[in-house]
């Protein structure tokens, strides 16, 4: 279990007891890592505590607030399962969920999303969005995933360790493993109201998904042949250049060339077609940039899977 | 999306402690039109009757329905001689290529396409050429029977791999290859790479040889394809260009190209510097100045890629070390 936290020093004593509970209840060796983002309370208190008495928790505590994504990623780093649950410190998220999430991964899945079906959250500020935001990623990149905000989450070890996890990228894991070929799989999981702190979202976040969210989709398509991803990005200035050529060469020689829109179509066409070889020339460094970089190592080819029928 | 699951197995099960096979098929399955069967029986009674033991791998890329159903009869049928790989969604070949060889236990790789492109029965003639020392051996369809439009194209895209690669083949649209295991230990194969492999192989110092073999009517073959292929080819091979002769000092490239448009851009502004009012020169010419810079600006980071990560990528291959 991997478990981000940030100033819940409040649930941490009885999200260990239900974990305990729950995950210690499935015979199965198991530990659980809680990774302090730096809390600005007791939290890091609290947990040393929990590792004092108990010898399945471990602590990591970072040296600033770096994020929940970071957060995560130091988790998956330390943890040593050969499953890796991970799921919120708020106790909204359900522990007693987990065991069904092992078996669905165990079925042949690598990686398994909870769905908060029902969520005790406020609709404007918080459902809302999310829902766009779901919508939003599955229209963009084919991902069909209904709450991909959701941390509770299984994955398979062999999936994290090929899978870059930077940024605010954390929502987006499950678009990234399929780019990779990962067989993924949804799960209803209880969703409870908060008890205890605040709330660590808010509205602004929305923004930066959707800057995220061009990111991922570029690098889950195209790492594979960037030229070719630039070279799309240039047709409709190849396709304007044409035009624009065309209409210059019917006034060339002309004194139209001179008037307002020769004028304007000449100019144009020089800018659009330097963007064109422009965005050639950063197609070519984008090929060499990924040359060399360890993403096509054969460690890293997707994973197999059926075909859907 | 779990219901959609289907229980079978995913790579076909390797035959353990049995004697490694000295020829692994490995056939990239593309679509529908597979001719598995065919390809697969032909391709072995030849393997049989030049007395080489063989393996298969049929890699399905994202390929469902009939193909699939026949590869897996192939599998159950063969008693572990035809092995089944099936990726969920298209991945293209440098993938397919990958993941077989990972799972191919013949010390020789023969690929072929998803149907037959040439006269199998002269396959003989590629394996003398492997045991002559060659590392890779290419087919190439020659005489060809197909329409002329299409000689005419594949004629095209060599010629221009030959003027911008350099590379000496004469069809590299034509997959039915032998490759040496050692070659793809060594070389990483990704995005449109495993059309270029002799090349690429070749570029790296390899020994790749080439055999004309007698081409057949192949079935439907395709003549005219939409204008986004002949685009994406292109960028291949601009791409291929780059990669192989420029990788290692990326502000050549860019610096040439760059210092062109500075020097053509400042030679334009100059010679029209009095009329900058009236000639649309000038500002051309201000623009090619400026976009030169920019290339060459993509140079320096070029650079600085390549001087961070130069241990990733060696410009060299040991052929040997005598010790």
């Amino acid at each position: 279990m991997v478990i981000p936290v940030f100033d819940e020093e409040q649930s941490l004593p009885q999200l260990q007891r239900q974990i305990a509970e729950h995950v210690g209840g499935m015979g199965i060796p198991w530990e659980v890592v809680y990774v302090d983002d730096h809390s600005a309370d007791g939290s890091y208190r609290v947990l040393l505590d929990l590792h004092a008495a108990d010898p399945h928790v471990r602590v990591v505590r970072l040296r600033r607030n770096f994020g929940q994504t970071a957060a995560l990623a130091a988790g998956f780093e330390t943890s040593r399962g050969a499953i890796v649950v991970t799921m919120d410190a708020d106790l909204q998220n359900d522990p007693a969920d987990v065991p069904a999430l092992v078996a669905e991964l165990q079925r042949g899945h690598d990686l398994v999303v909870g769905w908060r079906r029902r969520r005790r959250d406020g609709f404007w500020l918080r459902r809302l969005p999310s829902r766009l935001a779901n919508r939003l990623i599955a229209a963009f990149t084919g991902a069909h995933v209904h709450d991909t905000g959701c941390t509770l989450k299984a994955f398979r070890r062999e999936l994290l360790e090929n899978l870059p996890i930077y940024a605010e990228q954390h929502r987006f894991l499950p678009v990234l493993a399929m780019a990779r070929g990962a067989r993924i799989s949804e799960l209803e999981v209880n969703h409870r109201p908060r008890l205890f702190g605040r709330s660590k979202y808010g509205l602004s976040r929305a923004v930066r998904v959707l800057g995220d969210l061009l990111t991922v989709k570029m690098i889950a398509s195209f790492s594979r042949a960037p030229l070719r991803y630039f070279a799309l990005l240039a047709t409709p200035f190849l396709l304007a250049t044409l035009l624009l050529a065309l209409e210059v060469a019917w006034r060339l020689g002309t004194p139209s060339l001179r008037d307002n829109w020769g004028q304007a179509a000449l100019l144009t066409f020089m800018l659009l077609s330097m963007a064109c070889a422009y965005l050639l020339m950063l197609g070519l460094l984008a090929e060499l940039a990924i040359k060399v970089s360890r993403l096509h190592r054969p460690d890293s080819l997707p994973l197999r899977s059926v075909p859907r029928p | 999306m779990s219901e959609t699951v289907i229980q079978t197995p995913l790579v076909g099960e390797e035959p353990v402690g049995a004697p490694r096979p000295e020829v692994t098929i490995v056939v990239p399955v593309r679509d529908e039109r597979a001719q598995v069967r065919r390809v697969l029986d032909a391709l072995g009674a030849e393997l049989d009757r030049l007395g080489r033991s063989w393996e298969a791998l049929l890699v399905y890329d994202g390929v469902a329905g009939k193909v699939w159903e026949t590869g897996l009869e192939l599998q159950a049928e063969s008693d572990q001689q035809v092995r089944t790989i099936a990726l969920h969604k298209r991945f293209g070949d440098a993938v397919c290529l990958t993941s077989a060889f990972q799972h191919a236990r013949g010390a020789v790789i023969l690929t072929s396409p998803q149907y037959v492109q040439v006269d199998l029965r002269e396959l003989g003639r590629l394996f003398e050429r492997l045991d002559d020392g060659a590392h890779l051996v290419t087919s190439w369809r020659n005489p060809r029977v197909d329409a002329r439009l299409n000689r005419l194209q594949s004629a095209a895209f060599n010629w221009l791999l030959r003027w911008l690669v350099g590379s000496p083949f004469h069809d590299l649209n034509c997959r039915l290859r032998l490759i040496r295991r050692e070659l793809l230990e060594e070389l990483t194969i990704y995005g449109s790479m495993s059309r270029f492999l002799p090349a690429i192989a070749q570029h790296q110092g390899y020994r790749v040889d080439e055999v004309a073999l007698r081409h057949v009517q192949e079935l439907g073959g395709p003549s005219l394809f939409a204008p986004g292929a002949y685009m994406r080819r292109g960028l291949d091979i601009l791409g291929l260009m780059f990669l192989t002769k420029f990788t290692h000092k990326p502000l050549r490239f860019f610096g040439a190209l760059g210092g062109l448009s500075m020097g053509l851009g400042g030679l334009l502004a100059a010679i029209q510097v009095g009329q900058w009012a009236t000639s649309p020169l000038f500002l051309l010419g201000v623009l090619f100045f400026v976009l030169g810079v920019q290339i060459v600006c993509i140079g320096l980071v070029g650079e600085i890629i390549i001087f961070t990560q130069a241990r990733n990528v060696r410009e060299y291959k040991i052929e040997r070390i005598h010790d």
